[in-house]
């Protein structure tokens, strides 16, 4: 018996490839810390690394996701969520990272789960790019960044024990992930900017070489500095957002999920007193 | 070539087959009528000819489908797109481009095909549908009729050999209805296309079908020539309904036929006096005035000094090319257009004045797209909501809709109603509140004739009991059943402002089937016609 196409999910060569491309750029991302040489040439070469393999690792996961065939449905519910979310992105003004554009992604994972949820992120990030011309060194790094947001809200568990998560629960899981989501977005956009934000002469800069405990406290200070001005205005309108909206937009997603008959069983009988069978069991439950 | 045999449909969660043991072929260059009430399975018999069903919505088939010797079995529906298109009920729907041109190009760019090619096919279906000079229009802006024919196009560009159409003309008026179906019958007749079409407004389709599949709701089907279908069909058009009062042996489809056959019938009746038997009430209060009112969206005028007074108990329809203004006219009496000149009263208030329980106790607004209305989660929640509002007994909404359309479930999400049950809940809502001014703005879009007599039924009611009710729409049938009093819009001017009677037989594009065949009599309806035959006997 088959069934029609399901929503989007990893298999296990996707899987691999995605568990790799994430293992580069979470190095990328974390490169000046693992940088011990005091050599420019070295430090040009890590540079241009991290500069690069982001792309390629983006690229690769690119490649091997549409290799495997997206069903019509999956692809129409892709691109009508990237767009909404891409377009409510600069809806913020961008102002003190104000972007209303995280509820949408967490609710949408939430429903579609974490394959999709990573895709949408990615997707989503890239449209938006697009629409403001935000098209820079940042923006594979950025992808990769909303991809995991999307992902992690995904994998929130649906079930603890024998207790479903729904309702008021779901709501407060959803807007302590959406805080959780906007920091971490926040570090991760941080940690990609901090060597070529401040120069190489202010008591916050990147010393390349030193070791990772001075490094760390400079960016750690960064950071906060930073993050008080964007993280946490993000974090509190992701939040809010989340939880004003979610109870709706919950509902109608689940509703689409249904109506758009994911994995709904297709068979083909030769004759129909079996389904007249089907019916009179079906009148019976 | 379609072959069904011995085809049987089921869906996973429902507890009664869609259909039941169906066998037909349909040749090359046919063009077949899918009729059936609301819910029969028109739609799924369609989706069910390009394989969308089951490969999409999932199910369980028996027998086997073939078109042109490929079992749908076998293929999934994007193997199928070479030779089926399919054009759904709302053209705004399928469209992914903003631009005529882009979008007849858009499916076959999607299938790589050569730019020379995709070239040569849009010229072709641009002069196939008359289209040629809307190349470079944006799609928006283009009249349903237009954007119907642009959808069909899009369809036809990847040269199918059959194309399927749900609904074409259920939001068209009727000139670009005909001004459609005529594209699609020269198609068929040019093209050797096979056409399958369903529809509600059977009065349009019938005099191009060869034949039709009638759905009864139990799932059985019966097919056959118009004639022997529509002989002892449940549901027909009014030019069939005359025939069934007059006992003339044969059916004819068109109107030609029709007057032919009934000759010596007219020359009878002509003998006798016939007085239009509708009234207007000169005594009665005037509830709605509309005084000098203008409006434009931006440089293009939509309302040009337009002067009305309606009466309390009137049932006005207004009636007009789509894009003439009638909607501008019911949302400025309504209140939710800000006019730029004149003055409008409703009940001696400024509509745009109304608020809350006010409001909804003296207008009640029924939108083009009723599911604008109804925002709750289900049924229940919104009747439930509509009793608080309104300060009734709980369940008085409910009630009300059970006397609509009855078995209603509650716990259905409103979006999954059919539309018939859509309006009817959205009447429910609005009529909770017993509003003085009821408006309702192209209600009959997707109704079946059964839902369309019990609209009717309940207006006529409402209005009864002194409620005033303006209805635009493009249905004259309705308005020949409903509607005392008639207001024809062309370009925002009153055209004509009059009883139903005298405007409706005053033009010959919106006058109803009846009315053509007995003309010069002035008859609207089937009732008409039987109430003066009676007193000549």
């Amino acid at each position: 018996m088959s069934t029609t196409a399901g929503i989007y999910t990893f298999r296990l060569r996707s899987l691999i490839v995605l568990v790799m491309a994430s293992t580069i750029s979470t190095y990328c991302f974390l490169w000046p810390f693992f940088l011990n040489a005091h050599s420019s040439a070295h430090h040009l070469n890590n540079q241009i690394f991290s500069l690069v393999g982001v792309p390629v690792a983006l690229a690769v996961l690119i490649v091997e996701i549409s290799n495997q065939r997206l069903d019509a449905k999956s692809v129409a519910l892709l691109g009508v969520l990237a767009a909404l979310t891409a377009a409510l992105r600069p809806m913020g003004a961008g102002a003190v990272g104000i972007e209303p554009m995280w509820f949408i992604l967490i609710l949408s994972a939430r429903v579609f789960g974490p394959a999709f949820g990573f895709i949408l992120g990615i997707l989503a990030m890239f449209v938006s790019a697009m629409i403001t011309g935000g098209f820079g060194p940042w923006l594979a790094y950025q992808m990769f960044a909303a991809g995991w947001v999307g992902l992690g809200a995904g994998l929130l568990p649906q079930h603890v024990g024998r207790l479903r998560i729904r309702g008021n629960t779901e709501i407060v899981v959803l807007g302590l992930y959406g805080i959780f989501a906007s920091l971490l977005f926040g570090l991760l956009m941080d940690l990609q900017f901090w060597p070529w934000a401040l120069g190489s002469h202010t008591q916050l800069s990147y010393v390349p070489g030193a070791s990772i405990a001075i490094n760390t406290h400079r960016f750690l200070i960064y950071h906060f500095a930073s993050s008080m001005a964007w993280d946490v205005p993000r974090a509190f309108v992701t939040s809010v957002l989340t939880v004003i909206t979610g109870p709706a937009v919950l509902f109608a997603m689940r509703r689409t999920k249904r109506r758009a008959s994911f994995l709904t069983p297709i068979e083909f009988r030769a004759s129909r007193s079996a389904l007249t069978e089907r019916a009179r069991q079906q009148r019976e439950v | 070539m379609i072959v069904f045999s011995g085809v049987s449909l089921i869906y996973p969660t429902s507890t009664k087959t869609i259909l039941e043991d169906l066998t037909f072929t349909v040749a090359e260059g046919e063009l077949v009528l899918v009729m059936g009430s609301t819910g029969s399975g028109k739609s799924s018999l369609l989706r069910l000819v390009n394989g969308l069903v089951p490969h999409h919505t999932g199910g369980i088939l028996a027998g086997d489908i073939s078109i042109q010797g490929i079992s749908t079995r076998e293929v999934k529906p994007g193997g199928l797109a070479h030779l089926v298109g399919i054009v759904g009920q709302n053209p705004l729907n399928g469209f992914v481009t903003d631009i005529v041109e882009e979008e007849l190009a858009f499916g076959m760019e999607t299938l790589n095909f050569a730019p020379d090619v995709m070239r040569k096919r849009v010229e072709e279906v641009l002069d196939l549908l008359s289209l040629a000079h809307l190349r470079s229009r944006s799609i928006a802006t283009l009249s349903g009729g237009e954007q119907q024919r642009v959808a069909i196009g899009s369809a036809l560009v990847m040269h199918p050999r059959i194309l399927v159409l749900d609904e074409p003309t259920s939001a068209l008026d009727p000139i670009a209805a005909e001004e459609v179906l005529s594209i699609v019958h020269r198609l068929v007749h040019d093209l050797g296309l096979t056409v399958i079409i369903s529809e509600h407004k059977l009065e349009r389709v019938i005099q191009f079908a060869d034949r039709i599949i009638h759905i009864k709701g139990d799932g059985h089907a019966h097919i056959g020539t118009p004639q022997e279908v529509l002989k002892s069909s449940n549901i027909a058009p009014p030019i069939i309904e005359l025939a069934r009062a007059l006992n003339l042996p044969d059916i004819s489809l068109s109107v030609r036929d029709m007057r032919r056959v009934t000759e010596n019938l007219r020359a009878e009746l002509s003998k006798i006096d016939v007085s239009p038997a509708l009234e207007r009430h000169p005594t009665a209060p005037e509830v709605v005035i509309v005084d000098k009112v203008s409006h434009s969206y931006g440089v293009s005028p939509a309302l040009r000094e337009i002067s009305l007074a309606i009466g309390a108990g009137e049932i006005v329809a207004i009636m007009g090319r789509n894009g003439a203004g009638k909607s501008s006219l019911l949302r400025a009496i309504a209140g939710i257009l800000k006019i730029n000149r004149g003055g409008i009263s409703v009940c001696g208030l400024n509509p745009l004045e109304l608020q809350g329980n006010e409001r909804t106790k003296t207008i009640g607004f029924i939108p083009q797209d009723p599911s604008d209305l109804l925002y709750g989660q289900s049924v229940l929640a919104e009747c439930r909501a509509a009793d608080k509002d309104n300060k009734i007994n709980e369940g008085e909404t409910f009630a009300l809709l059970e006397k609509f359309v009855p078995g209603i479930s509650g716990k259905t999400h409103p979006r999954d109603l059919s539309e018939g049950q859509r309006l009817a809940l959205a009447l429910s809502v609005v009529l909770s509140a017993k509003p003085q001014v009821l408006i309702l703005d192209e209600p009959t879009r997707g109704l079946d004739y059964a839902a369309k007599n019990s609209l009717s039924a309940t207006l006529r009611e409402f209005a009864g009991k002194g409620c005033t009710i303006l209805v635009a729409t493009h249905d004259v049938e309705l308005v020949a059943e409903l509607a005392t009093r008639t207001i024809f819009i062309a370009d925002g001017d009153v055209v004509a402002d009059g009883l139903t009677v005298d405007v409706l037989l005053s033009s010959p594009a919106f006058a109803p089937q009846v009315a053509k065949i007995m003309s010069p009599a002035p008859w609207l309806t089937v009732k008409d016609v039987v109430a003066a035959i009676y007193t000549t006997r």
